[in-house]
């Protein structure tokens, strides 16, 4: 009696209070978007009143996730040097029988389809895995060869140990090449004809309690259809830019395959898809403000993931309600976009936390220790310097339309270069040739330009990386790039016989 | 109304120049769908929707004129493996998959350009997508 007339003059109440709550079966608990309906229809005052806890929800490929395990000693023990599951390689980063299941390691037999991730799959649903392990045998642990096969249950410990995930907001991707782009963003069709994103936007936890107030070291969340923990802010975590991140952990053996998948990006490789929630405790009436965030207060940019750089251009500012609708607007355009991340999981995620929270079955913990406000992301600093396409281009022999073969010809020997760049008045490309097509036009008795001209013509943009001028050059056996800027204007050339003297250097 | 059934029809490079659909269109005096064609110098491939009672007279008159016929396979995706993510939605050019309400895919294979598109495949992180032999197994699984 109290305790309930405490509640209704105080514009607070306590985490140990609500777990009281929840003890009785009466406490309060709200999934996030119907927590936005309430707010948007009855205002702040009331929700505070009548919600107690929030449920948050996210679903996603999460790269930096992996589990750790321990195998228990054979006999005669090792001291595992190299280690495979189902054939993808385990890290060995303790004593002897210690392992980290990396989401990302492939399998060398089968690469991109069969990963870290899928292992862990295997193992939370209960599946025989094969282990083979080599050592170097050492007095205390003699054995040097070591093949098994295990199930979760023979696992001393199985517990996911995630050092990023759950990212608060992320990037809309497009790709602005000529080819079609396969990325940790998914599959880019050439010439922005489609976008990708991933999140749940104003269902994430993050983005439901974005000051940290209630989540912290010790959070007590869902995670993979279990319970963990958060036990730190994950690597690259910066709140002040809404790019939080969390270092998570949660017992594997309690997991569910519903919200745990192994996953595969082509081309890029495997990876883990995680359901994660976190109850967030409406303490005050701030965090009734900041639980109805909404789709369209969340904004992102959307990133040409064609140029392989670091700093990937930012084309424009889409909110979370513009990236569910399934277009989002970059200049002119309108691109359709679809997400990476299962909203409908994610839904499920805070609706199964819900229940657990309702039935008694999770408490609330209050955070230990906060999590840094002020974190900065670095870029990595370098020692080495990188080449670009812009160090090493040389300026283009170009040749109009309109001039003959015997012209062109004329200008490749007293220029003493192979490639001749087809451009309009306004100096933009439209065609190459080469002198293998004015041999052949001299077999062929072909005298005009637009006999023999190429007009399908792989190009390069300055900024870009040599490294991957050079793949492309390679991928469609070709010897140069004419080098262009985003309006197609000619800029220069590149060559694979300027790459290699610069490689020998 | 009348049941169609696709075909596959690929030219060789020997007879790709031909008039060959048009050809037979005139012969059989019956109209023919072209669903999908990618055609150049080298060889050609067209995907063809046909009156399924008159499937085998047209694939006798494409094979008279040296084509080769066949059943395109068709796209087919394993509901218990499909995360729901939506990575496949925007590749589709015919918009046969696309996201309900609670933001479930459904998949309209109907619509389907079957294995002659294919660009859904290799984007599906759960790799619940496949191309799959028609006549093969029940191809008409619908995710709900």
């Amino acid at each position: 009696m109290e305790e309930e007339a405490l509640n209704s003059h105080n514009k607070t109440r306590t985490i140990e209070e609500i777990n009281q709550k929840i003890r009785k079966g009466d406490a309060q608990v709200l999934a996030a978007e119907e927590m936005k309906r309430l707010v948007e229809s009855s205002g702040v005052e009331v929700a505070f009143k009548e919600v107690d806890v929030v449920t948050t929800g996210t679903f996603g490929a999460m790269c930096s996730s992996g589990a750790i395990i321990n195998l228990g000693h054979s006999d005669p023990p090792i001291k595992i040097d190299n280690a495979w599951i189902n054939g993808v390689p385990i890290c060995h980063p303790g004593a002897a029988v210690d392992l980290y299941i990396g989401a990302t390691a492939m399998s060398a037999a089968q690469p991109y389809e069969y990963g870290g991730g899928h292992v862990i799959e295997d193992l939370v649903n209960g599946k025989e895995v094969e282990l083979k392990a080599q050592a170097y045998g050492t007095d205390c642990y003699p054995r040097t060869q070591l093949n098994t096969r295990l199930t979760k249950n023979d696992l001393n410990q199985f517990y996911l140990l995630n050092f990023r995930n759950c990212y608060q907001h992320y990037n809309c991707a497009v790709n602005s090449r000529d080819e079609t782009i396969y990325t940790y963003m998914g599959k880019l069709l050439p010439r922005m004809k489609n976008a990708t994103y991933s999140g749940a936007g104003e269902l994430n936890p993050l983005m439901n309690d974005p000051d940290y107030e209630t989540i912290g070291i010790g959070t007590r969340i869902f995670l993979g259809g279990g319970q963990g923990y958060v036990i730190g802010e994950g690597t690259q975590h910066e709140a002040c830019s809404q790019n939080g991140t969390l270092m998570v952990r949660g017992d594997a053996k309690k997991m569910n395959t519903e919200f745990l998948r192994g996953a595969t990006f082509t081309r890029y490789g495997t990876t883990l898809y995680i359901g994660l929630g976190i109850p967030i405790p409406i303490l005050n009436e701030g965090l009734v403000k900041k639980t109805a965030i909404r789709d369209e207060e969340i904004f992102t940019n959307v990133v040409d993931y064609g140029v392989p750089r670091r700093d990937r251009p930012k084309l424009a500012k889409v909110n979370y309600k513009e990236l569910k609708s399934g277009s989002v607007t970059v200049g002119e355009r309108k691109i359709r976009v679809s997400s990476l991340s299962s909203l409908k999981t994610a839904r499920k995620v805070a609706s199964t936390l819900k229940d657990w929270i309702d039935r008694g079955e999770f408490f609330l913990s209050a955070p230990v220790e906060r999590l840094p406000l002020d974190s900065k992301f670095k870029p990595m600093k370098q020692t080495e310097a990188t080449s670009f396409v812009a160090n090493v281009m040389q300026a283009a022999v170009t040749c109009t339309e309109n001039e003959d073969v015997s012209a062109i010809a004329k200008r490749i020997v007293t220029k003493s270069v192979n490639h001749i760049v087809v451009v309009d008045e306004q100096g933009k490309l439209s065609g190459i040739v080469t002198s293998w097509d004015l041999t052949r036009a001299l077999a062929e008795g072909k005298t005009g330009l637009t006999d023999i001209v190429s007009r399908r013509v792989f190009t390069a943009k300055p900024d870009e990386p040599l490294e991957t001028a050079s793949k492309r050059m390679a991928q469609h056996k070709i010897s140069a790039l004419p080098v262009i800027d985003n309006s197609r204007k000619v800029l220069g050339i590149v060559t694979s016989e300027d790459i290699s003297k610069l490689m020998g250097k | 109304m009348n049941t169609l059934t696709r075909i596959l029809l690929k030219f060789s490079e020997k007879i790709v120049e031909q008039p060959i659909i048009s050809k037979v269109i005139l012969e059989l005096k019956m109209p023919l769908n072209i669903i999908t064609a990618n055609i150049n110098s080298k060889s050609g491939e067209v995907l063809l929707e046909v009156p399924e009672e008159e499937l085998n007279t047209v694939i006798k008159a494409f094979r008279k004129k040296g084509v080769t016929v066949s059943l395109p396979k068709l796209i087919e995706v394993d509901c218990e493996k499909c995360i729901n993510c939506g990575s496949c939605v925007t590749l589709c050019p015919v918009e046969a998959i696309t996201l309900t309400e609670d933001s479930s895919i459904i998949f309209d294979k109907e619509k389907c350009l079957g294995s002659t598109c294919s660009a859904c495949v290799d984007a599906c992180p759960a790799r619940a997508i496949k191309s799959v032999k028609q006549g093969s197994a029940d191809v008409s699984a619908k995710p709900h």
